[in-house]
């Protein structure tokens, strides 16, 4: 909803001059676009024109208004069909709380379903979700009697309603482990719905997510020494210009940690006063909570971005991980779920040469926290930040912002002021 | 909700911008309507900042390989270094601890202006940051010509103010040249008329009325709008009005506050400020850093505990007096693990030692900011909240630890939001610093229980910073 205010464009602006009510009417063709005989894949949904915050009692507001309103009724009360063709049969699975499907006919397979035994069969989420935007027609199975030898079709069963969907599909997932909260239900389908492709993160049969350990991290030692005599000198030079200080542990108990003395840079000052154990973000990381199927903080769903050679069977690396989180019950992570977090997600660092800030802000693992409060969700970047490895005091950077310089601007908005 | 139109007022507003000035009566045209005054020249502060620490380094002399000459300077700065080796700690500024503010007080103008500008140490108590009250004083009285950079501020806000006005005004016109054309006002009727009359309600914002022109708007009672006018008639500036004959010397009555962070930090870890007892910073003696330690920790208690303090004073006394060390340290006295001075200071040090300029975070809602080089270079990219966490065995030994851990560990989301909606609005990026907590670490049954080995103790912390940021699915989609 906020996105959408940020995303608004100028339309209204970019009329030029009109104050003749005759007009207006061309605001709103678009919008009939929406109702007539148009072809389907040209429909968009209506953009949303400058915003008046008082009525003002001129005829213009009001017929500006009331043509928004109909337009507005006109695309909502507009008839929406199924095609024969598009019609997908299946069947719910008790046992596992999955479907079935018959005949895969849609385009939606490409990005949900797994095949098993030749057929198609469709997690909960994603069995809800195609049943409730009307794309799969789910039916119950049929209640043999005894004695009952017939076999039925998957026709023959009820059909299964939305109410029934969401009752079985929601909060009961016998067989398959981890269940399926309304939250991560929420999220699924708002991501699907932005056009994202989204696939369950493992099996979710397990307490918690698997340890990732990247072995990326041989560093390749070896100075290129290139003769003897220049090894030799910069050998000397490094002794003479960079000595190597220590605290003496009774500074270190009773301070001053820099004993007066001679110091030849602030580098060698400011590398004296690191004495703050940081976590260590290089060695491979470890789980500090036993497994627990109530700890909330595990990576529920991975996300990608839709590309147009996308197998379903070789998904490659998500371009994102994405944690549900119920914003009622769980408050924000403790260090050791966070940290439990971050071992289940691979090494992610920025590229070589990136800017501080930004090194500093994508930092060496990330994670996208969903917090959901009765279905609205907020989506929050974590990223695990190596303050430790950006040595500011080396001063080999300057910031990309100067302060107090000309050509303010860059915040849009009306009087975005700035802080400092 | 606002009602949502796809076209109206403001389109037509922006097509007649001569409108706007031709309305304004050239007699109350604003300041900034006319041609861009010239800058006012920044001083340098690559020189005035010169130096990060308030300590001081000898660099040798360049090494440039095709000059041999360069390698004898070198040798003679070695040489005169090992006759007479420079001192790093040229001063030591002093200081006292005013509990009153809980606040370290710096009352020296040279160590006032040394420690602002060799690492942007406290701020003024009489500014908002850098101690310039004498400064502005001079100013005010028409002694020093030039402004201050928050009379260049104030301008710049009312600029905008005058911005917004003339920009609700047009709007305003808009709306009566509509209602003209409609027929529904009168050649020369307002606006206000139709308020009067009761068609029009103005709203309690009052942005499309407010538009304030004096000739347009007459006060209608105690509105909004009459707010606005007297506002603008109280603009016209007063100062100078004192006159410059009043050119006496003006006795600085600003000092230098420092956090406790901060004073420890220049206590502690480079040895250049000295708390001295009392509150006077002559005579007396210089308090050991470990006895700061508690008495810091003591004070950031809430509530205060004035019996501990008492205590603390007194055993310190009589320790110094007798040249005693104390067997047993009294379970009150103690330093809690998570006191947040301690985590305060921890999370303090650890930034300040990579090299960012950390500085009070409350008006941002966090903890600490984070400048790069300071802020007189840049505006701050990072804003620090310390969160305590408690992943130590320790802390979940006993139902009564748990229940105390989970108390301090655990905030919800709509605080969190609150606090990163804050940090997006002025352009900073939320950082949620996690401390682990060691077990209790004070009172230990030792042969001086009263002193801190600061260092240890320092070292059984942990940090760990993570970076918050809002997401967007709209925004990631390629």
């Amino acid at each position: 909803m906020a996105d959408a205010d940020e995303d608004v464009s100028h339309l209204g602006a970019q009329e030029g001059a009109e104050n003749d009510p005759t007009e207006e009417a061309q605001d709103f063709r678009f919008l009939d676009k929406l109702i007539g005989g148009h072809d389907v894949a040209h429909l968009s949904l209506p953009k949303r024109g400058e915003k008046d915050f008082e009525s003002h009692s001129t005829n213009l507001q009001l017929d500006t208004l009331e043509a928004s309103r109909r337009a507005m009724h006109g695309v909502l009360s507009w008839q929406r069909t199924h095609t024969q063709k598009n019609h997908i049969l299946a069947q719910y699975h008790p046992e596992t709380n999955t479907v079935c499907v018959d005949k895969v006919k849609s385009q939606h397979f490409q990005t949900i379903g797994r095949s098993r035994g030749g057929k198609e069969w469709l997690l909960p989420e994603e069995a809800l979700f195609m049943i409730e935007r009307g794309s799969l027609d789910c039916r119950w199975p049929v209640k043999k009697k005894e004695g009952d030898e017939q076999s039925y079709k998957t026709e023959d069963g009820a059909p299964m309603s939305l109410q029934a969907a969401y009752a079985a599909f929601i909060g009961y997932e016998e067989g398959v482990g981890g269940k399926l909260t309304l939250e991560m239900y929420n999220v699924y389908a708002g991501l699907k719905r932005s056009g994202y492709v989204v696939f369950r993160t493992g099996t979710w049969n397990e307490d918690r997510g698997d340890l990732l350990i990247n072995y990326s991290n041989s560093q390749v030692e070896g100075r290129l020494g290139s003769n003897i005599f220049t090894r030799f000198f910069s050998e000397i030079w490094r002794r003479i210009s960079q000595p190597s200080y220590t605290i003496a542990p009774a500074n270190l108990s009773f301070g001053p940690l820099i004993k007066p003395g001679l110091y030849q840079s602030y580098s060698d000052v400011f590398r004296l006063m690191q004495i703050i154990p940081t976590h260590d973000r290089k060695t491979p990381p470890s789980f500090t909570l036993p497994p627990a199927a109530e700890n909330p903080f595990r990576v529920h769903f991975d996300v990608y971005r839709t590309t147009s050679g996308f197998r379903k069977t070789a998904r490659g690396t998500p371009d994102f991980r994405i944690c549900v989180i119920n914003a009622r019950e769980t408050p924000i992570p403790t260090g050791a779920q966070l940290n439990d977090l971050f071992a289940q997600v691979p090494e992610d660092r920025p590229k070589a040469g990136t800017q501080h800030y930004q090194k500093l802000k994508h930092g060496c693992r990330n994670v996208l926290l969903a917090v959901v409060d009765n279905g609205v969700p907020s989506y929050i970047r974590v990223a695990d930040a190596p303050f430790d490895e950006v040595k500011i005091y080396e001063r080999t950077w300057t910031g990309p912002r100067g302060k107090g310089g000309r050509g303010r601007g860059g915040g849009r908005g009306r009087g975005r002021g700035r802080g400092r | 909700m606002a009602t949502e139109t796809v076209a109206s007022g403001p389109a037509s507003t922006q097509s007649e911008p001569p409108k706007i000035d031709a309305a304004v009566p050239n007699g109350q045209k604003s300041a900034n309507s006319g041609p861009r005054k010239p800058r006012q020249k920044r001083p340098n502060y690559n020189e005035i900042h010169v130096k990060p620490l308030p300590l001081d380094v000898h660099p040798l002399p360049a090494f440039i390989p095709h000059n041999p000459l360069s390698i004898v300077r070198i040798a003679i700065t070695l040489l005169s270094h090992s006759l007479r080796t420079p001192n790093s700690h040229k001063i030591v500024h002093k200081a006292y601890y005013s509990e009153d503010t809980q606040s370290i007080h710096v009352t020296d103008p040279e160590s006032i202006r040394a420690l602002w500008e060799q690492g942007f140490w406290g701020k003024g108590s009489l500014s908002r940051s850098e101690p310039q009250w004498l400064l502005a004083e001079r100013r005010r009285r028409g002694i020093e010509a030039s402004t201050a950079s928050t009379q260049i501020t104030q301008a710049r806000r009312e600029e905008r103010r005058q911005f917004k006005l003339e920009r609700a005004k047009a709007q305003r016109e808009a709306i009566e040249q509509q209602l003209r054309q409609e027929g529904k006002l009168d050649a020369d009727g307002t606006v206000n008329d139709l308020v009067e009359d009761g068609i029009v309600a103005e709203s309690p914002r009052g942005t499309i009325y407010t538009p304030e022109a004096g000739d347009v708007v007459g006060p209608t009672g105690d509105s909004i709008v009459s707010e606005v006018d007297k506002s603008i008639a109280e603009k016209a500036p007063t100062w100078g009005e004192d006159g410059a004959a009043d050119a006496e010397e003006i006795k600085d009555i600003e000092h230098l506050q420092l956090t406790p962070e901060e004073a420890f930090y220049l206590t502690y870890v480079l040895g250049a400020l000295d708390i001295i007892e009392g509150n006077f910073v002559d005579g007396n003696t210089a308090l050991p850093a470990w006895y700061l330690v508690r008495l810091y920790s003591a004070y950031a208690l809430s509530p205060i505990d004035d019996a501990a303090i008492i205590g603390l004073k007194k055993a310190f006394q009589y320790r110094e007096r007798l040249a005693k060390k104390t067997a047993a340290l009294p379970s009150t006295q103690q330093i809690a693990p998570d006191n947040s001075f301690l985590l305060k200071y921890v999370v303090y040090h650890h930034f300040r030692s990579l090299g960012w300029v950390v500085r009070p975070g409350i008006k941002f809602a966090v903890d600490y900011l984070l400048y790069l080089r300071g802020p007189a270079f840049h505006h701050a990219e990072f804003g620090v909240q310390i969160i305590p966490s408690y992943s130590h065995p320790y802390w979940s030994e006993t139902p009564e630890r748990i229940e105390y851990r989970k108390g301090k560990e655990s905030k919800d989301w709509w605080w969190f939001h609150r606090v990163n909606r804050v940090q997006t609005a002025v352009m900073k990026t939320l950082v949620l610093v996690y401390v682990e907590v060691p077990p209790p670490w004070d009172g230990e049954t030792k042969q001086d229980a009263f002193g801190i080995d600061i260092g240890k103790v320092l070292k059984s912390y942990t940090v760990r910073e993570v970076v918050f940021k809002r997401w967007s699915p709209s925004r990631n989609r390629d």
